[in-house]
């Protein structure tokens, strides 16, 4: 059984200006204060792909989810995301990014004195969205992840897995367009860990670029998209897998509609920032 | 701009210090209010001596004494001849007779004692008070300096020692409050400062997550301001209600005692809520400026 939509395959050559890319990296260096954490690091990611980066421990791998996410702006090189030149962005711009990516973490990350709705419902919040359809898109997300009945718990009284699920449905709240996974299956055993990438898989077959970073051998093995792997800070391996993935046929169609009242100022600010190698 | 959940949100974190950190977000309110209380208490002695220092110059005036051997009409020769010097505002001219019948008055029972005297002993005086303008040291004695040299005069009684005395006195008054109040209001700067740091420590987490779905700094700024306006706000209150009780129970012991007006009263209020902002605002500078870590 294939993929209902498979990832685009972009072609060998595609470089930054390729305008299916929506993340692209250009010879990139980042140098933290007393260490180099990547060197001419270059790759691109078309919209609607599903990528794995992986590998061991201080390769890089955090490295470039935050570059992506402007968190960190090269040293050398240059990163561009939905158009956006990171070394000519206004840092006031930041946060306009920040809503089309949705981020996970290994820790979750979750307001512990809040219930699973607030804090999902934060990130609407925040966004502007009001309160009418904050309500309804809380609502829609959390069916979505299979947490709607447990919405008024408190984040210590869910499971890692259930926990890791609300800051997935607090990441897609705001219909992102990229999906940043940061090692999402760190803290989780291997059977809770595959329903999390299972996840994931949903949130890409409803359109969004999802990149997930994991030293998990088993998830890498069995992962049918494509692989990046980084080491010592560079790029060492991009392979393309199209081996067919047995998913659950029960995922229901058009599950990650965009939500309603969704907004993306970002794809109208896009066209106006020159695009440039 | 913000829309009705967002007003909601940030109203009800501006005051989540109140509710998540009572221990903390008291003990600030009080000492900031005592920093404050002091602040107020040297304003209004300032006030007050300022007041008396006004009432003692109102007092500031000369005595010329005059020659007891020119006629009378000589010597009223020099009322308008004081008049035109500037910084003159009144001149009352007191006769010897009338110097006379007035110290046997202060005299009382020891006014007999006057009738062994043959001749009247006292001399007629001229009493000159002065504009406002001229109520300084430095004019009093330029007019002095000027009266003393007219031949009718014989001697000019100046009685300024203690107005002297009262203006040093309140100077160095002032410079202290000064000093004082500077590093008063210093130390309510820095205290709200550090509590605002520490709410913002213990709120670290829920920042780093507002940065990451998005939020602007403003957006993450403005609680933590209001939260430092409000407690200047309170401490501003506290500090000046606590004045205002202490004050009425003064006011049967002390006459004449002055208080803040309602509308400086409100400013005292109004300079609070702006101290609870300046410290806060300093504690988030440094903090928002910082990478989000994410
Ligand atoms: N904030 C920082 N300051 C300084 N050095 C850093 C910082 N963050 C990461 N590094 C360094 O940069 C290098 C790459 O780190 P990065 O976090 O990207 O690795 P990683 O692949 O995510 O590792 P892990 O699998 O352990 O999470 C490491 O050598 C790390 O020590
Ligand atoms: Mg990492």
């Amino acid at each position: 059984m294939t993929s209902r939509r498979p990832s685009p395959a972009a072609p060998e050559t595609s470089g930054p200006l390729d305008p299916r890319a929506i993340i692209s990296f250009h010879h990139v260096d980042l140098q933290y204060d007393d260490q180099k954490a990547l060197s001419n690091v270059t790759f691109t990611v078309a919209n609607g792909e599903f990528v794995c980066l992986t590998g061991p421990s201080g390769a890089g791998k955090s490295s470039i989810l935050r570059l992506i996410a402007m968190d960190a702006f090269p040293t050398k090189g240059q990163v561009i995301v939905r158009g956006m030149p990171a070394t000519r962005m206004n840092r006031g711009r930041v946060p306009q990014l920040r809503r089309e990516i949705g981020y996970v973490f290994q820790d979750f990350r979750l307001l512990e004195d809040r219930s699973v709705e607030d804090n999902v419902a934060f990130a609407q919040l925040v966004v502007g969205q009001p309160h009418k359809l904050i309500v309804k898109n809380v609502m829609r997300v959390l069916t979505q992840v299979g947490l709607y009945d447990k919405r008024h718990r408190l984040p210590r009284q869910l499971s890692g897995g259930e926990q890791q699920r609300v800051a997935i449905a607090r990441a897609m709240v705001n219909s992102p367009k990229i999906l940043l996974a940061d090692e999402p299956t760190g803290n989780l055993d291997p059977v809770t860990a595959q329903e999390i990438i299972d996840l994931l898989f949903r949130v890409n077959d409803a359109g969004t670029c999802v990149m997930f970073s994991t030293h998990d051998h088993e998830i890498v093995k069995t992962f049918g998209q494509r692989v990046l792997v980084v080491d010592g800070g560079t790029l060492i391996s991009d392979e393309r897998r199209r081996v067919p993935v047995d998913r659950s046929a029960s995922l229901v169609d058009n599950m990650y509609r965009a939500p309603e009242g969704a907004r993306s100022p970002g794809a109208r600010t896009v066209r106006k920032e020159p695009v440039h190698a | 701009m913000l829309n009705r959940a967002q007003w909601s949100y940030l109203a009800s974190e501006s005051f989540a210090g109140f509710r998540r950190r009572k221990l903390t977000t008291g003990v600030t309110i009080l000492i900031m209010a005592s920093a404050l209380l002091v602040l107020a208490v040297l304003t209004l002695v300032t006030l007050n001596l300022g007041t008396l220092l006004e009432t003692a110059r109102g007092g500031l005036d000369l005595r010329l004494y005059l020659r007891d051997d020119l006629s009378t009409e000589r010597l009223a020769e020099l009322r308008p001849r004081l008049l035109t010097i500037p910084g003159v505002d009144q001149v009352t001219w007191t006769d010897s007779e009338a110097a006379l019948a007035e110290f046997r008055r202060q005299l009382g029972d020891d006014a007999p004692l006057l009738e062994l005297l043959d001749r009247n002993p006292l001399p007629s005086s001229y009493h000159v008070t002065f504009t406002a303008g001229a109520r300084n040291p430095e004019a009093v004695r330029a007019i002095r300096e000027e009266v003393i040299r007219w031949e009718e005069v014989t001697e000019v009684l100046l009685n300024q020692e203690w107005v002297d005395a009262l203006e040093r006195w309140t100077f160095r008054f002032q410079m202290a409050s000064l000093v004082v109040g500077l590093l008063v209001f210093l130390a309510a700067i820095f205290v709200i400062s550090n509590t605002v740091k520490l709410t913002i420590a213990s709120s670290s987490r829920i920042i780093q997550i507002q940065k990451l779905v998005g939020a602007t700094n403003a957006f993450i700024r403005t609680p933590f301001l209001c939260e430092g306006m409000v407690q200047g706000f309170l401490a501003g209150v506290l500090a000046m209600g606590l004045l205002a009780v202490a004050s009425r129970i003064l006011s049967h012991n002390l006459d004449g005692l002055v208080f803040f007006s309602a509308a400086q009263s409100f400013g005292f209020v109004v300079f609070c809520v702006m101290l609870g902002l300046a410290g806060s605002w300093a504690a988030m500078r440094k903090y928002l400026t910082m990478r989000s870590d994410i």
